[in-house]
Protein backbone atom coordinates (compact mmCIF):
# COMPACT_ATOMS: atom_id res chain seq x y z
CA UNK A 1 0.00 0.00 0.00
CA UNK A 2 1.17 3.96 -0.65
CA UNK A 3 1.95 5.73 3.17
CA UNK A 4 2.35 8.68 2.05
CA UNK A 5 -1.25 9.29 1.08
CA UNK A 6 -2.61 12.59 0.11
CA UNK A 7 -6.31 13.50 2.28
CA UNK A 8 -8.15 16.40 2.15
CA UNK A 9 -11.31 18.00 5.19
CA UNK A 10 -14.40 17.95 5.04
CA UNK A 11 -14.51 21.46 4.80
CA UNK A 12 -12.91 21.29 1.17
CA UNK A 13 -14.60 21.99 -2.01
CA UNK A 14 -14.79 19.40 -4.56
CA UNK A 15 -13.10 21.56 -6.98
CA UNK A 16 -10.23 21.87 -4.45
CA UNK A 17 -10.49 18.03 -4.52
CA UNK A 18 -10.36 17.75 -8.18
CA UNK A 19 -7.37 20.15 -8.60
CA UNK A 20 -5.40 17.90 -6.06
CA UNK A 21 -6.20 14.66 -8.20
CA UNK A 22 -5.42 16.70 -11.41
CA UNK A 23 -1.91 17.71 -10.13
CA UNK A 24 -1.26 14.61 -8.22
CA UNK A 25 -2.54 12.41 -11.28
CA UNK A 26 -4.32 10.74 -8.81
CA UNK A 27 -8.40 8.83 -9.05
CA UNK A 28 -9.58 9.59 -5.72
CA UNK A 29 -8.50 11.49 -2.33
CA UNK A 30 -9.66 10.23 1.67
CA UNK A 31 -10.94 12.68 3.39
CA UNK A 32 -10.41 12.42 7.18
CA UNK A 33 -11.36 14.66 10.57
CA UNK A 34 -8.72 16.26 12.83
CA UNK A 35 -8.01 12.79 14.67
CA UNK A 36 -7.03 11.19 11.25
CA UNK A 37 -10.40 9.31 11.34
CA UNK A 38 -11.40 8.42 7.92
CA UNK A 39 -14.97 9.87 7.03
CA UNK A 40 -15.68 9.50 3.53
CA UNK A 41 -14.01 9.32 0.06
CA UNK A 42 -14.24 11.18 -3.30
CA UNK A 43 -13.54 9.84 -6.44
CA UNK A 44 -12.82 11.27 -10.15
CA UNK A 45 -16.61 9.89 -10.63
CA UNK A 46 -17.73 12.50 -7.90
CA UNK A 47 -16.01 14.59 -9.52
CA UNK A 48 -17.25 14.33 -13.63
CA UNK A 49 -21.23 14.33 -11.66
CA UNK A 50 -20.61 17.14 -9.77
CA UNK A 51 -19.00 19.14 -13.39
CA UNK A 52 -22.10 17.93 -14.68
CA UNK A 53 -24.54 19.10 -11.96
CA UNK A 54 -22.52 22.40 -11.70
CA UNK A 55 -21.72 21.94 -7.57
CA UNK A 56 -18.43 21.82 -8.38
CA UNK A 57 -17.69 24.63 -5.74
CA UNK A 58 -19.51 23.08 -3.08
CA UNK A 59 -18.03 21.31 0.02
CA UNK A 60 -16.46 18.16 0.18
CA UNK A 61 -19.09 16.92 3.28
CA UNK A 62 -22.22 17.01 1.20
CA UNK A 63 -21.22 14.92 -1.10
CA UNK A 64 -18.36 12.65 -0.57
CA UNK A 65 -19.05 8.73 -0.28
CA UNK A 66 -19.67 8.13 3.39
CA UNK A 67 -19.95 4.59 4.24
CA UNK A 68 -16.49 3.37 2.51
CA UNK A 69 -15.21 0.28 2.23
CA UNK A 70 -11.61 -0.24 3.51
CA UNK A 71 -9.29 -2.72 4.48
CA UNK A 72 -7.08 -3.60 7.50
CA UNK A 73 -3.17 -3.13 7.36
CA UNK A 74 -3.12 -6.84 8.42
CA UNK A 75 -5.38 -7.86 5.66
CA UNK A 76 -3.33 -10.70 2.97
CA UNK A 77 -3.35 -10.07 -0.40
CA UNK A 78 -6.38 -12.57 -1.18
CA UNK A 79 -8.62 -10.64 1.12
CA UNK A 80 -7.94 -7.65 -1.05
CA UNK A 81 -8.33 -9.35 -4.28
CA UNK A 82 -11.61 -10.55 -2.96
CA UNK A 83 -12.66 -6.98 -1.90
CA UNK A 84 -11.91 -5.51 -5.51
CA UNK A 85 -14.01 -8.01 -7.15
CA UNK A 86 -16.74 -7.73 -4.91
CA UNK A 87 -17.06 -4.45 -5.00
CA UNK A 88 -16.15 -2.35 -8.14
CA UNK A 89 -14.00 0.59 -6.39
CA UNK A 90 -10.62 1.55 -7.83
CA UNK A 91 -9.12 1.72 -4.62
CA UNK A 92 -9.24 1.11 -0.69
CA UNK A 93 -8.24 3.35 2.39
CA UNK A 94 -5.94 1.08 4.62
CA UNK A 95 -7.25 1.86 8.45
CA UNK A 96 -6.63 0.49 11.33
CA UNK A 97 -9.61 -0.66 14.48
CA UNK A 98 -9.73 2.78 15.69
CA UNK A 99 -10.70 4.15 11.78
CA UNK A 100 -7.38 5.80 11.71
CA UNK A 101 -6.12 6.29 7.96
CA UNK A 102 -2.90 4.05 7.08
CA UNK A 103 -2.35 3.80 3.45
CA UNK A 104 -4.33 3.38 0.62
CA UNK A 105 -4.18 0.70 -1.81
CA UNK A 106 -4.96 0.61 -5.36
CA UNK A 107 -5.54 -1.89 -8.24
CA UNK A 108 -2.30 -0.48 -9.70
CA UNK A 109 -0.62 -1.95 -6.21
CA UNK A 110 -1.76 -5.21 -6.64
CA UNK A 111 -0.88 -5.37 -10.00
CA UNK A 112 2.51 -4.85 -9.38
CA UNK A 113 2.79 -7.06 -6.82
CA UNK A 114 2.35 -9.92 -8.88
CA UNK A 115 3.94 -8.67 -11.64
CA UNK A 116 6.93 -8.57 -9.48
CA UNK A 117 6.40 -11.99 -8.55
CA UNK A 118 5.97 -13.12 -12.05
CA UNK A 119 9.16 -12.16 -13.74
CA UNK A 120 10.80 -14.73 -11.45
CA UNK A 121 8.40 -17.54 -10.72
CA UNK A 122 10.89 -19.14 -7.49
CA UNK A 123 9.66 -20.79 -4.46
CA UNK A 124 6.00 -20.86 -5.88
CA UNK A 125 4.00 -21.78 -3.12
CA UNK A 126 1.69 -24.22 -4.42
CA UNK A 127 4.06 -25.63 -6.85
CA UNK A 128 6.33 -26.22 -3.85
CA UNK A 129 3.99 -27.34 -1.47
CA UNK A 130 2.84 -30.04 -4.41
CA UNK A 131 6.95 -30.94 -4.63
CA UNK A 132 7.50 -31.05 -1.21
CA UNK A 133 4.56 -33.58 -0.68
CA UNK A 134 6.22 -35.53 -3.36
CA UNK A 135 10.14 -36.09 -2.52
CA UNK A 136 11.11 -38.56 -5.56
CA UNK A 137 8.70 -36.18 -7.66
CA UNK A 138 10.64 -33.22 -6.41
CA UNK A 139 14.33 -34.96 -7.83
CA UNK A 140 12.85 -36.54 -11.04
CA UNK A 141 10.65 -33.91 -12.47
CA UNK A 142 11.83 -30.46 -13.94
CA UNK A 143 10.52 -27.63 -11.33
CA UNK A 144 9.73 -25.51 -14.70
CA UNK A 145 8.23 -27.41 -17.19
CA UNK A 146 6.89 -30.31 -14.81
CA UNK A 147 8.40 -33.01 -17.23
CA UNK A 148 9.63 -36.18 -16.20
CA UNK A 149 13.56 -35.72 -16.72
CA UNK A 150 16.00 -38.42 -17.97
CA UNK A 151 19.06 -37.27 -16.27
CA UNK A 152 20.74 -39.77 -18.46
CA UNK A 153 19.96 -38.02 -21.41
CA UNK A 154 21.04 -34.72 -20.19
CA UNK A 155 23.50 -33.09 -22.71
CA UNK A 156 26.09 -32.36 -20.32
CA UNK A 157 26.67 -33.49 -16.69
CA UNK A 158 28.78 -32.53 -13.81
CA UNK A 159 29.43 -34.00 -10.68
CA UNK A 160 29.99 -31.32 -8.16
CA UNK A 161 32.31 -32.21 -5.34
CA UNK A 162 32.07 -30.21 -2.12
CA UNK A 163 35.34 -31.18 -0.13
CA UNK A 164 37.28 -28.71 -1.90
CA UNK A 165 36.09 -24.76 -1.91
CA UNK A 166 39.26 -24.52 -4.76
CA UNK A 167 37.70 -26.83 -7.10
CA UNK A 168 33.96 -24.83 -6.72
CA UNK A 169 33.55 -23.37 -10.58
CA UNK A 170 35.04 -26.15 -12.61
CA UNK A 171 31.59 -27.64 -13.31
CA UNK A 172 30.71 -24.42 -14.53
CA UNK A 173 33.70 -23.48 -16.46
CA UNK A 174 33.24 -27.22 -18.27
CA UNK A 175 29.94 -26.10 -18.96
CA UNK A 176 30.79 -23.03 -20.74
CA UNK A 177 33.58 -24.36 -23.24
CA UNK A 178 30.76 -27.30 -23.81
CA UNK A 179 28.58 -25.10 -24.76
CA UNK A 180 30.97 -22.89 -26.52
CA UNK A 181 32.10 -25.89 -28.54
CA UNK A 182 27.77 -26.64 -29.97
CA UNK A 183 26.82 -23.19 -30.01
CA UNK A 184 27.81 -19.86 -31.10
CA UNK A 185 26.05 -17.73 -28.78
CA UNK A 186 28.80 -16.56 -26.43
CA UNK A 187 26.59 -13.61 -24.59
CA UNK A 188 23.78 -16.49 -23.96
CA UNK A 189 26.71 -19.29 -22.69
CA UNK A 190 27.95 -16.44 -20.28
CA UNK A 191 24.58 -16.06 -18.92
CA UNK A 192 24.58 -19.36 -18.53
CA UNK A 193 27.84 -19.86 -16.95
CA UNK A 194 27.88 -16.98 -14.57
CA UNK A 195 24.60 -18.49 -12.97
CA UNK A 196 25.96 -22.07 -13.30
CA UNK A 197 28.89 -20.81 -11.07
CA UNK A 198 26.95 -19.32 -8.07
CA UNK A 199 24.53 -22.47 -7.80
CA UNK A 200 27.56 -24.78 -8.03
CA UNK A 201 29.32 -22.84 -5.28
CA UNK A 202 26.16 -22.94 -3.10
CA UNK A 203 26.85 -26.51 -3.27
CA UNK A 204 30.46 -26.45 -2.41
CA UNK A 205 30.11 -23.75 0.38
CA UNK A 206 26.73 -24.25 1.90
CA UNK A 207 25.37 -28.03 1.06
CA UNK A 208 27.43 -29.95 2.39
CA UNK A 209 26.89 -32.53 0.11
CA UNK A 210 27.97 -33.59 -3.36
CA UNK A 211 25.90 -32.43 -6.05
CA UNK A 212 24.98 -32.98 -9.50
CA UNK A 213 24.67 -30.14 -12.70
CA UNK A 214 23.12 -31.10 -15.74
CA UNK A 215 22.18 -29.00 -18.85
CA UNK A 216 20.43 -29.48 -21.87
CA UNK A 217 20.12 -27.08 -24.44
CA UNK A 218 18.45 -26.59 -28.46
CA UNK A 219 18.23 -23.71 -30.73
CA UNK A 220 16.12 -21.73 -28.13
CA UNK A 221 17.20 -21.97 -24.73
CA UNK A 222 19.90 -23.39 -22.34
CA UNK A 223 18.26 -25.14 -19.21
CA UNK A 224 20.18 -25.69 -16.17
CA UNK A 225 19.52 -27.68 -12.65
CA UNK A 226 21.75 -28.07 -9.94
CA UNK A 227 21.00 -30.20 -7.26
CA UNK A 228 22.07 -31.72 -4.02
CA UNK A 229 20.73 -33.71 -0.85
CA UNK A 230 22.21 -31.91 1.54
CA UNK A 231 21.45 -29.40 4.57
CA UNK A 232 18.61 -27.69 2.54
CA UNK A 233 17.61 -23.98 3.07
CA UNK A 234 15.67 -22.81 5.64
CA UNK A 235 14.05 -20.03 4.30
CA UNK A 236 14.01 -19.81 0.20
CA UNK A 237 12.73 -16.10 0.45
CA UNK A 238 15.27 -14.54 3.26
CA UNK A 239 17.83 -16.41 1.32
CA UNK A 240 16.86 -14.95 -1.83
CA UNK A 241 17.57 -11.14 -0.32
CA UNK A 242 20.25 -9.63 -1.24
CA UNK A 243 23.15 -9.30 1.02
CA UNK A 244 21.68 -12.19 2.73
CA UNK A 245 24.19 -15.32 3.85
CA UNK A 246 24.97 -17.57 6.21
CA UNK A 247 28.35 -18.40 5.11
CA UNK A 248 31.31 -19.17 7.43
CA UNK A 249 33.95 -16.59 8.60
CA UNK A 250 36.47 -18.62 6.45
CA UNK A 251 34.18 -19.07 3.43
CA UNK A 252 34.01 -15.08 3.79
CA UNK A 253 37.57 -14.32 3.83
CA UNK A 254 38.01 -16.23 0.19
CA UNK A 255 35.55 -13.59 -1.14
CA UNK A 256 32.48 -16.25 -1.37
CA UNK A 257 29.43 -15.92 0.88
CA UNK A 258 28.41 -12.31 0.42
CA UNK A 259 24.96 -13.15 -0.02
CA UNK A 260 24.98 -11.94 -3.84
CA UNK A 261 25.32 -15.64 -5.72
CA UNK A 262 21.50 -16.02 -5.72
CA UNK A 263 21.23 -12.27 -6.65
CA UNK A 264 23.38 -13.16 -9.46
CA UNK A 265 21.22 -16.54 -10.67
CA UNK A 266 18.08 -14.22 -10.81
CA UNK A 267 19.76 -11.45 -12.53
CA UNK A 268 21.12 -13.92 -15.52
CA UNK A 269 18.44 -16.74 -15.85
CA UNK A 270 14.99 -15.89 -17.35
CA UNK A 271 13.38 -18.17 -15.57
CA UNK A 272 14.43 -20.05 -12.39
CA UNK A 273 13.00 -21.82 -9.31
CA UNK A 274 14.34 -22.69 -6.12
CA UNK A 275 13.34 -25.87 -4.10
CA UNK A 276 14.34 -26.47 -0.45
CA UNK A 277 13.53 -28.92 2.71
CA UNK A 278 15.61 -28.65 5.31
CA UNK A 279 17.92 -32.23 5.28
CA UNK A 280 16.26 -32.97 1.79
CA UNK A 281 18.40 -30.97 -0.22
CA UNK A 282 18.55 -28.35 -3.08
CA UNK A 283 17.12 -28.38 -6.72
CA UNK A 284 17.64 -25.11 -8.50
CA UNK A 285 16.80 -25.02 -12.13
CA UNK A 286 17.15 -22.11 -14.65
CA UNK A 287 16.54 -21.02 -18.17
CA UNK A 288 17.93 -18.73 -20.70
CA UNK A 289 16.68 -17.82 -23.44
CA UNK A 290 18.19 -17.30 -26.73
CA UNK A 291 16.26 -13.83 -27.87
CA UNK A 292 18.87 -13.35 -30.68
CA UNK A 293 17.05 -15.89 -33.36
CA UNK A 294 20.52 -17.85 -34.89
CA UNK A 295 22.17 -20.00 -32.13
CA UNK B 1 41.96 -0.76 -25.67
CA UNK B 2 45.52 -1.72 -24.24
CA UNK B 3 48.12 -4.66 -24.68
CA UNK B 4 48.37 -6.61 -21.77
CA UNK B 5 52.30 -5.87 -22.70
CA UNK B 6 52.03 -2.21 -22.53
CA UNK B 7 50.15 -2.35 -19.06
CA UNK B 8 52.56 -4.35 -17.65
CA UNK B 9 55.54 -2.14 -18.32
CA UNK B 10 53.74 1.57 -17.72
CA UNK B 11 52.18 -0.18 -14.50
CA UNK B 12 55.15 -1.03 -12.84
CA UNK B 13 53.19 -4.90 -12.45
CA UNK B 14 55.32 -7.67 -12.03
CA UNK B 15 54.51 -10.53 -14.45
CA UNK B 16 54.10 -13.97 -11.88
CA UNK B 17 52.59 -16.11 -15.38
CA UNK B 18 51.47 -16.28 -18.63
CA UNK B 19 52.58 -15.21 -21.85
CA UNK B 20 50.15 -14.09 -24.01
CA UNK B 21 51.24 -10.50 -23.56
CA UNK B 22 50.03 -9.43 -27.22
CA UNK B 23 46.34 -9.82 -26.48
CA UNK B 24 44.33 -6.40 -25.44
CA UNK B 25 42.07 -5.34 -22.64
CA UNK B 26 39.16 -2.80 -22.66
CA UNK B 27 37.63 -2.78 -19.19
CA UNK B 28 38.97 -2.75 -15.92
CA UNK B 29 36.92 -4.13 -12.96
CA UNK B 30 37.91 -3.83 -9.03
CA UNK B 31 36.32 -6.44 -6.27
CA UNK B 32 36.94 -8.92 -3.45
CA UNK B 33 33.89 -10.33 -3.22
CA UNK B 34 33.67 -13.28 -6.31
CA UNK B 35 30.14 -12.91 -6.75
CA UNK B 36 30.22 -9.38 -7.26
CA UNK B 37 32.83 -9.50 -9.66
CA UNK B 38 31.08 -12.53 -11.21
CA UNK B 39 27.68 -10.11 -11.85
CA UNK B 40 29.45 -7.12 -12.81
CA UNK B 41 33.27 -7.85 -14.81
CA UNK B 42 32.55 -6.68 -18.20
CA UNK B 43 34.29 -9.29 -21.07
CA UNK B 44 37.80 -9.03 -21.60
CA UNK B 45 38.58 -7.19 -18.50
CA UNK B 46 41.68 -6.36 -15.71
CA UNK B 47 40.50 -7.50 -12.47
CA UNK B 48 42.69 -5.71 -9.24
CA UNK B 49 41.59 -8.18 -6.40
CA UNK B 50 43.56 -9.09 -3.38
CA UNK B 51 41.95 -12.72 -3.40
CA UNK B 52 45.03 -15.00 -4.05
CA UNK B 53 43.49 -18.79 -4.11
CA UNK B 54 42.35 -21.21 -7.26
CA UNK B 55 39.07 -20.02 -7.48
CA UNK B 56 39.89 -16.47 -9.07
CA UNK B 57 40.65 -18.62 -12.22
CA UNK B 58 37.20 -19.88 -12.54
CA UNK B 59 35.93 -16.62 -12.46
CA UNK B 60 37.80 -15.41 -14.41
CA UNK B 61 37.38 -17.70 -17.10
CA UNK B 62 33.95 -17.57 -17.05
CA UNK B 63 33.98 -13.62 -17.16
CA UNK B 64 36.40 -13.92 -19.91
CA UNK B 65 38.52 -11.99 -17.57
CA UNK B 66 41.82 -11.85 -19.41
CA UNK B 67 44.18 -10.45 -17.02
CA UNK B 68 44.39 -10.53 -12.87
CA UNK B 69 46.21 -8.20 -10.82
CA UNK B 70 47.10 -9.34 -7.31
CA UNK B 71 47.17 -6.01 -5.62
CA UNK B 72 49.02 -5.32 -2.43
CA UNK B 73 52.25 -7.32 -2.70
CA UNK B 74 50.39 -10.36 -1.65
CA UNK B 75 51.45 -13.97 -3.00
CA UNK B 76 49.09 -16.29 -5.05
CA UNK B 77 48.38 -19.23 -3.68
CA UNK B 78 50.11 -22.80 -5.11
CA UNK B 79 48.21 -24.34 -7.48
CA UNK B 80 46.82 -21.05 -9.46
CA UNK B 81 49.94 -20.57 -11.67
CA UNK B 82 48.46 -24.13 -13.32
CA UNK B 83 45.31 -23.26 -13.35
CA UNK B 84 45.63 -20.08 -14.75
CA UNK B 85 47.96 -21.34 -17.54
CA UNK B 86 45.14 -24.14 -18.39
CA UNK B 87 42.82 -21.39 -18.86
CA UNK B 88 44.61 -18.68 -20.22
CA UNK B 89 44.69 -16.15 -17.70
CA UNK B 90 47.54 -13.69 -17.31
CA UNK B 91 48.67 -13.47 -13.78
CA UNK B 92 50.19 -10.13 -12.73
CA UNK B 93 51.44 -8.71 -9.35
CA UNK B 94 51.04 -4.51 -7.89
CA UNK B 95 53.34 -3.25 -4.90
CA UNK B 96 50.42 -0.86 -4.60
CA UNK B 97 47.08 -1.12 -3.51
CA UNK B 98 43.84 -1.27 -6.02
CA UNK B 99 43.76 2.51 -6.33
CA UNK B 100 47.14 3.58 -6.69
CA UNK B 101 47.23 0.81 -9.37
CA UNK B 102 44.05 1.73 -11.17
CA UNK B 103 45.17 5.63 -11.29
CA UNK B 104 48.19 4.10 -13.06
CA UNK B 105 46.00 2.10 -16.10
CA UNK B 106 43.61 5.05 -16.06
CA UNK B 107 46.62 7.21 -17.42
CA UNK B 108 46.87 4.62 -20.41
CA UNK B 109 43.67 5.66 -21.43
CA UNK B 110 41.25 3.01 -20.33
Amino acid sequence: MKKDVVFLNRGHTLWQAKELMRIKKISGVPIIDKKRCLIGIVSIEDIIVALEKNYISDLLENHMTKSVITVAPEDNMEKIIQKFNRFDFGRFPVVDKNNVLKGLITKNDILETILGQFTIIYDHDVRREEILNKEMEWFNKSLITGNTLDKKEADFEFHIQYTDVNLAGMGAARLKKFLNSKMNNPELVRKASIATYEAEVNVVIHSGSNGYLYCWFNDKEINVRIEDHGKGIENVDKAMQEGFSTASDHVRELGFGAGIGLVNMKRYSDKMVVVSEVGKGVVVEMSFYNKTGGV
Amino acid sequence: MVKIAELIKKCGLSVYSGDNFDEEVKNVYIGDLLSDVMGNAKEGSVWLTVQSHINIIAVANITSTKVIILCNGLNYEKGTKEKAELNNVVLLKSNQNSFETVKKIIELGL
